[in-house]
């Protein structure tokens, strides 16, 4: 058996329509791997297992307080073949709904009845009559020159950054990216030039680099705008990392949801070898199957090698043993799209663009504002700036999550904080991947706090005990909690916290606890609790 | 000049040969690390998360399991980080595990409890229903699944396909939910599963357990008498442990499970097929031969001793040969037989009775 043909159960059970009875017999025939083994690869991933429901109503807090609850409920009473999921990443055209791999934006009650019980029928009224939709972004285009991604500026097939970048060698190369300061965009705000260098450094001369577009962590969904709108900069970008440190293979991994960011960079990457841009650098276009998980960078890897999305022990990281083992760089989205800026540019230029850190970022604001949608503004404005620009607050703000459900929420007094790596992580929570919810002061934090809890139950692996059963503890806890249904439920919570993040393997268990945590400690009244002096959980 | 060897582990100098994990070095030197999802024949799965130690500069805790030994590491093994994750960890596990000890047990030994005990866990977390799927419908008449007692520590579904090549079940579904399957759920009779009761012998916790003594209502495996003994169903000579219910059969005791020796401690390295695993039985079976039969003038059998069943033997062989010559005899041994034994049936194939036809059923 080849392990490229293992590569291919996900692809093979999704052309069975999923995990249908059968289906992983035969896809163990045609790949060589023994049949529980694509069972298990199946099961795991929700869009292969669960193939009776093509319609799929997104249940994550910025959908939920859109309505979700009263689209879901409608669809169910019209027949349709209708379920919950996670976040559809379009937090900005709250409620989403899923159809087969197709996201339906800001789908009211109305569509879902005038789709009179058959499923295919479904649409939303927002939905334009010609190409895909996209979502609001900004600020307004008026001085390009101070704009990284230039999200409403026109596409750039001319190749020169690729050129540019094939005159540097790869000193000037990783001092380029040094000087510009350039952080991973992907949720750990990582220095990009050690990943770089360090690739550059093995001994192994096969090497990959790999684009992480499965972009699940709710709130966030800049990456759908920039494969949507430019994926002249990601692919150019992805062909200056796979020149530079020395990969002919790149494979791009988007979450299975995308199918109008895939069919964007597909037409884009027609057009560029029409244009025979970037000659000897293969690229592999990977759907994902539905699992958050996958996009963490090594259970993004174990996934394209067609196993269960389970994170990866570490060390030995990516960058030294990364797909079949090879050094591979891994780089979100909005990472690899800075690069034909900062070659062009300079690195002084990109860096000089960020408040405390360097670059713009592309904030994605959703929940309780305006105008919901991707913002490119300097890294490190305030909460405040980044709603403003998105036409300002609904209503009196109460929290709000600055990355993403794993950084948890601040209260209102952290408005004027600097929405950077750095200035996050001091207050006990982290920029992540941008994605900022805000809630204002109509909505049950407990509530906020149980549909957070679900999320990362729903979503974890299952893979070590500390994330698999404790992000179950902590929802049901605060469901006895808020139920009444037991003695002191949140009596063991702080221990279970605690485990969580001191034991689990990856990221998703380590944060998990977050919400909960940060909610009771800036929060207690929402639970029922007297402030404790120190501001500390109790 | 090559480096020495040498870690610090919980402030003493000790040595490691190159590719020893924290965990070799530390059992080297009597340290006790707690593990469930460990096996020395599998690849580390660092998954169950028990064995984490502290190292110096390392901000996160990494399984001892996992993680190689390399000079100049500084290792703790004990402090007051790692106790407390040793008991919050297994209090959190015991929160998602069935709560009943006397049932669990009657399934297998259960790990869990017992180093819940051992490292102080709080048992009062709170309990949750089990959410794993089982297999109900399964018809295989050995291996049952018993998901409440199941900590997903997957070492069944890694000694399947490590140890055995076999790859029967699988982990399915994800997050709580994550259980033990097969394929499309069917009962293992129907997937390439050889019933070598492997995953049985590697769960820690009794979530896999052979069926016959669970309908029997056996007492727990700790209360019963472990009797070494060799598998006589072929030459291999795997080293069994017959487990005794010595109060049995009013006393005379009844042999109601077998169990393979530790790993690394037999030649068979913990592994039994399903016939030395399972195929115990006939040891009770009413028709079972216990003494050597003869039969009598009346043409029917009869017992008799050892020394009159084999003189009559030889004087049978003898006879023939004397009337017949010697090739007229033919000699055919067991498979079950050692190759010791194989060994003297041909000798006394040849020298005795000085013929080359002899041959042993396993032969092609
Ligand atoms: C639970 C979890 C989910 C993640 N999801 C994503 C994701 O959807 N997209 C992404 O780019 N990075 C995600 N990451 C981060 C990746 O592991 C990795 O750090 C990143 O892709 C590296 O690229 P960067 O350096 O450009 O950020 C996730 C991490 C964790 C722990
Ligand atoms: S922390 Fe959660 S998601 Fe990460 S490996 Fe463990 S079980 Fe899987």
């Amino acid at each position: 058996m080849s392990e490229k043909r293992r590569a291919e159960i996900p692809e093979r059970l999704e052309r069975e329509g999923g995990l249908t009875p059968g289906a992983a017999r035969r896809v163990a025939r045609a790949t060589g791997v023994p049949e529980a083994e694509v069972y298990g690869v199946g099961s795991f991933f929700h869009l292969l297992a669960d193939h009776e429901h093509p319609v799929r109503v997104c249940t994550g807090l910025s959908c939920r307080l859109a309505g979700a609850d009263g689209v879901l409920a409608t669809a169910r009473a019209a027949g349709l073949p209708v379920t919950e999921c996670t976040c559809l990443a379009a937090c900005d055209e709250a409620p989403a709904v899923l159809k087969e791999r197709s996201v339906l934006p800001s789908v009211r009650p109305e569509d879902v009845e005038r789709a009179a019980g058959d499923w295919q029928r479904l649409t939303a009224s927002t939905l334009p009559q010609d190409g895909p939709w996209r979502g609001t972004v900004g600020p307004p285009r008026t001085d390009p020159d101070q704009l990284v991604f230039d999200l409403l500026g026109p596409q750039d097939l001319s190749g020169s950054a690729y050129e540019k970048a094939l005159g540097l060698d790869l000193a000037e190369m990783l001092e380029l990216l040094e000087t510009s300061g350039l952080q991973g965009r992907g949720g750990a705000g990582f220095p990009a030039h050690i990943k770089w260098r360090t690739v550059s450094e093995q001994e192994e001369t096969e090497r990959y680099v790999v684009l992480n577009a499965d972009e699940g962590e709710p709130g966030t969904f800049k990456d759908r705008e920039l494969l949507l709108r430019r994926p002249d900069l990601v692919i150019e970008g992805l062909a200056i990392a796979a020149a530079t440190v020395g990969a002919r293979d790149v494979f791009l991994y988007l979450r299975g949801e995308f199918a109008d960011p895939w069919q964007s960079l597909e037409r884009h990457l027609a057009e560029a070898e029409e244009r025979d841009l970037f000659s000897g650098i293969q690229f592999h276009l990977h759907a994902g199957q539905g699992a958050y998980i996958c996009g963490e960078e090594s259970a993004l890897l174990e996934a394209l090698e067609g196993r269960r999305g389970m994170p990866r022990l570490r060390p030995p990281f990516p960058a030294q043993v990364g797909l079949w083992g090879k050094p591979t760089l891994v780089h979100n989205v909005e990472t690899i799209a800075c690069l034909p800026a900062i070659v062009h540019r300079g690195g002084t230029w990109f860096r000089e663009l960020g408040r405390d850190e360097a670059g713009t970022s592309l904030y994605c604001i959703s929940g309780h504002v305006k105008e919901p949608g991707v913002y490119e503004l300097p890294l490190g404005v305030t909460l405040d700036e980044l709603v403003e620009a998105a036409g300002g607050y609904v209503g009196t703000l109460l929290a709000f999550s600055p990355g993403g459900a794993s950084s948890g929420f601040l209260p209102a007094s952290e408005r004027t904080r600097p929405l950077s790596f750095g200035a996050l992580a001091k207050a006990g929570s982290m920029l992540g991947s941008s994605g900022v919810v805000v809630l204002n002061d109509t909505v049950d934090l407990a509530w906020a706090v149980r549909e957070q809890l679900r999320f990362f139950e729903e979503e974890s692996c299952g893979q070590c005990a500390p994330c698999r059963i404790g992000t179950r503890y902590l929802r049901e806890s605060v469901d006895h909690h808020r139920h009444g249904t037991a003695a002191e439920p949140l009596g063991k919570v702080a221990d279970a916290a605690w485990q969580m993040n001191e034991g689990s393997i990856c990221g998703l268990g380590q944060a998990a606890a977050l919400p909960l945590t940060s909610a009771l400690k800036h929060f207690p009244e929402a639970f029922g609790l007297e402030p404790t002096s120190d501001g500390d959980a109790p | 000049m090559s480096e020495r060897n040498l870690i610090t582990l919980n402030g003493q100098d000790v040595e490691f040969t190159a590719g020893e994990t924290v965990l070799e070095v530390a059992a080297r030197h009597g340290l006790e690390i707690p593990t469930l999802c460990h096996d020395p024949r599998l690849d580390p799965a660092g998954a169950c998360r028990t064995c984490l130690v502290e190292i110096e500069g390392w901000r996160r805790m990494p399984p001892s399991c996992a993680t190689k030994a390399m000079p100049g590491m500084v290792v703790s093994t004990e402090s007051e980080r790692i106790a407390r994750h040793r008991e919050t960890l297994l209090s959190l596990y015991l929160t998602d595990h069935t709560q009943d000890r006397t049932e669990a047990e009657s399934y297998g030994p259960d790990q869990l409890f017992e180093m819940a005990d051992r490292y102080g866990a709080e048992q009062d977390w709170g309990a949750m229903e089990t959410v794993r799927a089982a297999r109900p419908g399964d018809r295989n008449p050995y291996v049952h699944f018993h998901p409440e007692s199941c900590i997903v520590c997957a070492r069944c579904v890694r000694y399947c396909e490590e140890v055995e090549g076999v790859s029967a079940i699988t982990l399915a579904g994800r997050g709580s939910k994550t259980t033990i399957a097969t394929v499309d759920e069917l009962s293992l009779l129907d997937t390439t599963c050889e019933m070598c009761g492997g995953c049985i012998d590697v769960c820690p916790t009794g979530a896999m357990a052979e069926k016959m003594p669970i309908t029997r209502t056996a007492r727990p495996e700790r209360e019963l008498e472990k009797v070494r003994s060799t598998c006589n169903y072929c030459g291999v000579g795997c080293q069994v442990d017959l487990n005794v219910d010595t109060a049995a059969n009013d006393g005379a005791g009844r042999v109601v499970k077998v169990t393979s020796p530790p790993a690394g401690t037999t030649t068979n390295d913990g592994n039994l097929c399903v016939k030395g695993r399972f195929a115990y039985d006939f040891v009770e079976h009413p028709e079972r031969i216990q003494v050597p039969l003869v039969r009598g003038a009346d043409g029917e059998l009869r017992a008799a001793s050892w020394d009159e069943a084999l003189e009559r033997a030889a004087a049978g062989l003898l006879g023939v040969k004397e009337r017949h010559g010697a090739d007229s005899l033919g000699f055919i041994s067991s498979s079950r037989c050692t190759m010791e034994e194989n060994y003297l049936m041909q000798k006394l194939s040849r020298g005795v009775f000085g013929t080359n036809n002899i041959h042993q059923c396993a032969a092609t």
